[in-house]
Parts: structure tokens; sequence; C-alpha cells
């Protein structure tokens, strides 16, 4: 009985992580329809500059998160303006998600390689003080970088709530995605807060980076994992569901871990794939859809 | 078919079949001829899907893959190879239902990650489950002829051409257009799109079968089986289509014949940093060439028959 318990929370932790590295990946895909396939990339990216900032000047990793989310902001804004801003221009919805797929399946290829030149296709993991230590709660142990990693999607998710429901700025996307004529003529410019939640977006993929980083282990070509666990995270949710990606993260940790003790370790990867398959067939628009006023 | 194409291609067909009678072409060119067969049939695979009836699929290696991982045993186990190549190419179909049924139905990006994510999940399981090397038995080493494969490679590449083209120009080719430009219209105006779709991704997943089968006559041993799944299975034919021009018949031909250039100069001299020019290539074709070297031949064929017309018409005034 106890290693079921066991089980669980090491599910509900990798969950929550599911859930941040869902996180940006939705935000770009939900309100802005750019399908970025090279997300996972950025997150492994995002992993390096965190491993770095430890390896040469010895700031802690959830320190050094801040400088992460600036860099990667800024990296997005780069990546926004040279690959996914001509996008705009195509007439209609269907051939912008088409495109950006394509653009940034290419960008995979060109960032992964040139981190792999860089940095050399080593696995690599930090380790710190508290690396490998557990608290005991309710006799279910949880590792101290994984009860962090969690803390931190809670926050960050919190933070985009907060951006996207409370502030102008969130008005503005959510008017931009509803109608950018309409938004545009109503004074919003569109093309900067575009730019800004690309930015966000990324940025969110940085922070995701130094959580994989800290509780696991991050290698130059790592990212296409990822990347296949946060579309799995976002039909869970349901596209455009953003509030949902946390607790459907959590859901997806929990199946996991559930067929983690039924069928063993070599088919995890095959239970998200039954997972995804399962609620494409039964509920297309997500687990966590709530209903439209319209309809 | 009209006289001239069929020509055209009886002549090609000709100029790949007769040389290897006449002439010892040598190991290394008949290795690099079948793998560039193996790239068209990939690219017409993908193409049918992709330029045709806009479904990306960026899962590509999970057919291919399954293919050779099918066809690898089932020739291992006696039955002979050209059942099993079949067999490789039904169970790359079975592959294509499992993904293309639930996420066909619905518009948008989900046959894209649908696929991405099969060709992921099947390249952890196999890594995770075969551990040994796959190599045939050694009675099948000895009877080895790289001609038998580069022929082999060819009449399917062939045959891959061919299907794509009857496919294209039936009635079902135009659903399939049809879907591409305006999936709402088509519905609306009697197209039965989820069917066009579905049938168009079997005959791609069995061609990619195909060539999967073709790629494990041609390599008798695998070191790392999951490789077959790798991703670089997807981008390379994806490459090919999207460079050589995506929704016709020629782009796949002249992409791949592109792409096996291209890798044999960059390869060689970069080794793995060779991807990070093909990834700034492709980036740049789909941002500025999406129709491709095709459709860019198509835009100055005009301004040259123009210019032909001009001289035409000033000789001509020259005469008495």
């Amino acid at each position: 009985m106890e290693i079921v318990f066991q089980t669980m929370a090491n599910g509900l932790l990798v969950g929550a992580l599911y859930g941040l590295v869902a996180l940006g990946f939705a935000l770009l895909m939900g309100v802005m329809k750019f399908l970025n396939t090279a997300h996972g990339t950025f997150i492994i990216l995002g992993g390096y500059l965190s491993y770095w900032l430890l390896e040469l000047w010895g700031i802690d990793p959830f320190l050094s998160l801040p400088l992460v989310v600036m860099a990667m902001f800024l990296i997005g804004i780069v990546f926004y303006k040279l690959a996914l801003s001509p996008l705009l221009k195509l007439p209609n919805i269907g051939m912008r998600i088409n495109s950006s797929m394509l653009i940034t399946f290419g960008s995979i290829w060109v960032l992964d390689n040139t981190m792999t030149v860089l940095w050399t296709p080593d696995v690599r993991s930090i380790m710190t003080s508290y690396t490998g230590q557990t608290l005991k709660l309710l006799g279910v142990r949880f590792s101290l970088t994984g009860l962090g990693g969690v803390g931190v999607a809670i926050l960050v998710a919190l933070v985009l709530y907060f951006i996207l429901s409370g502030t102008y700025f969130g008005k503005h996307i959510r008017a931009a995605t509803q109608d950018v004529v309409a938004a545009s003529l109503c004074g919003i410019n569109v093309q900067r807060t575009y730019l800004f939640s690309c930015g966000i977006a990324i940025a969110l993929a940085g922070v995701a980076g130094m959580v994989v980083v800290s509780s696991y282990s991050i290698s130059s070509t790592a990212g296409i994992g990822w990347l296949s666990s946060a579309f799995v995270v976002m039909v869970l949710a349901g596209e455009g569901n953003i509030n949902a990606i946390i607790p459907a993260g959590m859901v997806l940790g929990l199946i996991e871990s559930a067929g983690l003790l039924v069928m063993g370790v070599s088919y995890r990867q095959a239970i998200a794939l039954i997972v995804f398959i399962i609620v494409l067939m039964i509920k297309p628009q997500g687990l966590f859809a709530k209903k439209e006023y319209g309809s | 078919m009209n006289w001239k194409k069929v020509s055209i291609f009886g002549v090609l067909v000709m100029g790949f079949l007769v040389p290897p009678l006449i002439w010892d072409l040598g190991t290394s060119v008949l290795n690099l001829l079948s793998m560039l067969f193996i790239y068209i049939i990939l690219a017409q695979s993908w193409n049918l899907m992709g330029g045709y009836t806009g479904q990306i699929n960026l899962g590509l290696a999970a057919f291919f893959g399954c293919g050779t991982l099918v066809t690898h045993f089932i020739w291992k186990a006696g039955v002979p190879f050209y059942l099993a190549m079949a067999a490789g190419g039904v169970a790359a179909m079975v592959l294509a239902v499992i993904i293309g049924l639930p996420t066909l139905r619905l518009k948008g990006m989900y046959f894209g990650i649908g696929t991405f994510a099969l060709a992921e999940v099947c390249r952890i399981v196999v890594g995770g489950t075969f551990h040994r090397m796959l190599k045939m038995p050694s009675s099948y080493v000895a009877s080895y002829s790289l001609i038998s494969r580069y022929y082999v490679a060819f009449v399917v590449a062939a045959l891959a051409v061919v299907v794509v083209y009857r496919v294209t120009h039936s009635k079902l080719g135009l659903g399939m257009v049809a879907v591409r430009d305006d999936e709402t219209a088509a519905q609306v105006t009697g197209v039965n799109t989820f069917k066009c779709k579905v049938l168009a991704l079997f005959i791609s997943a069995l061609l990619a079968g195909l060539a999967g089968g073709v790629f494990a006559y041609l390599r008798l041993s695998f070191h790392f089986i999951h490789m077959m799944f790798s991703p670089v299975w997807t981008f390379e034919p994806l490459m090919a289509t999207i460079i050589g021009g995506a929704g016709t018949l020629a782009g796949p031909i002249i992409g791949s014949v592109f792409l096996v250039i291209l890798s044999e100069i960059f390869a060689l001299k970069l080794g793995e940093a060779h991807l990070i020019v093909f990834g700034f290539l492709f980036v740049l074709v789909v941002m500025y060439f999406p129709q491709g070297l095709v459709g860019s031949l198509d835009r100055i064929r005009p301004w040259f028959r123009r210019s032909w017309s001009r001289r035409a018409a000033r000789e001509g005034q020259g005469k008495p």
C-alpha cells in the first residue's frame, strides 16, 4: 500500500512539471494560434542557461530564475521577430498553424544541433546541497527539488492567470485572440501584444527548463520528448484553456504513475499516447472544457 | 497521362534500369542511388498527405520504422522478402489507423501533434524493448548483392510515383485538394472530407512502410533499432518535399536529388552540424519560397517564353 501512495506522490510532482512544460506551449497555441514545436528545445535551452549559471558563477538554480526568465524573454522576442511574425500575413488561421508547425520544426534542427556542437551531447544535471534530500509528509517522501518545482509551477501559473485576467495587457491579448481586426480598430497594438506574449511563452519554457534540470537531467536532443508531453497535456486541458493546464498536467502525472505500477517503466510514454488518443476520441474539446456562452 | 509525360517517365526508367546491367557502377554509387530511391518514396508519401491533402505529418518516422521492423522480423522468420515487405506496409497502415481515426476527425493541429507523439512514443518504447543489435542470419549476408537492392528500391520508387500520380488524378485526388484548399467549403459541397483524409493517410502510410521494407532489405543489421524512429526520418523527406515543391509530382523527386547531393557535400565536412544548415535552409524555403523549386521554375517560365516569342517575332520580321 505504501508503494502505491509513494508512486502517486511522485506522479503529482511529475504532473506539476508536465503542466509547467505545457504552459508556454498552450499560451502560444491557444491564444495566438502559433504551434511551436520548438517549445521542448527552448525548455532545454533554459535548462542549459541555469546549468551554466550554476557551473560558472555558482548561482543556485532557484535563485537564477529571474535571470533565466529575462534571457529567455529576449530570446523569445528575437524568435518571434525572425520566425513567427512573417506568418501574420497569411490569409487564414489554418495556414498559420500549418506554416508555424513547419517553421518551428525546422528550428528544432537548427537549435538542437547548435546546442550539440556548442555543449556536446552529454547528459547533464545539477548537483546542489539539497539534491536528493527528501521531506516526509503523511508517511510519503517528497524530494525537495520536486516540491520546489511544484511551488514554481503553481506560482508561475498564478502569475500568468493574474496577467491574463487582471491587467490591460491580458485584456489586449484576449481581444486580439477573439478578433484581430476589431482589436486593432479599438486601438490595441496587436503586433506588440503578440511580441510580448511570445516572449512570455518562451520565458515560461525557460522556467520549465530550470525545473527540469534541477530535478531530472537534460541533453541537447531531449527537447522532443518534453514536447510530446506538452502536446498531451494541452489536449487534456482543451485548446485555449490555459487555467486548466496545471491540473491537466497533474492528472496526466497521476495516470502515468498508475500505469507504471501496472505495466512497468519502459511503456511510460505509451500510456501518455493512449491517454491522448482516448481523450481525442471521447472528448476532443478537453477534460476541463467549460461550456461556451454561445452554445 | 499524355504521351509527353509517358515518354519522359519511360526515358527516366530506362536511364536507371539499363546502366547497372552494362557497367559496374561501384558500391558507393549504388548505395547512394538506393538511398535516393528510399528518400523519393518517403517524400512522395509525405507529399500525398502534406502537399495534396494539407495535413502536416510530423511522424513519418513512425510508419517508416514500423515497416523496417516488421519486414526485418518476418523476413528473418523465413518468409520470402516480397511478402515480408508487403507485411511491413500493412503494419504501417495499421499504425496509421490508430493515430488517424481519432485525429483526422478534428481540424487544425491534431493530426500533426498526434503523429509527432506517435513517432516519439515508438522511438522510446522500441528503444526500451530491443536492447541488442538486430541482424539477419549469416546465410542472408552471404547471398547479399547490392544490385538486387538497387532494383527493388528503384521499382518501389517508380511504383510510388505512379501511385501518387494515379491517386491525385482521380476523384479522390480532387477531394484531397479540396480539403487542402478549404475544408469547410469542401464539406459544404458534399466532399466526404474525413474519408478523403483517411484514404490519403492509408496510401501514404503504405508507401512509407514499403520504404521501410526496402531499407530493411538494404541494411541487414541495425545497431540501434530505435534510430529507425528518429525524427531525422521525418525531417529529411519533409525537407525534400518542401524544397522541391509540395503538392506537385516532380517536387519530391527533385527535392530528394537535391537533398542527397547536399548531404554528400555537407555531411562529410560538417558531421552533426550539417543539420543546422539543413534546418536554416528549410525554414528559409518555408518562409520565402513556399512553392519550392518547382513553383519557382513555374514563375520563371512565362518570362522565358515571352523573351523567346519576342525573339522569334523579331526574326520573323527580318525575313522577306
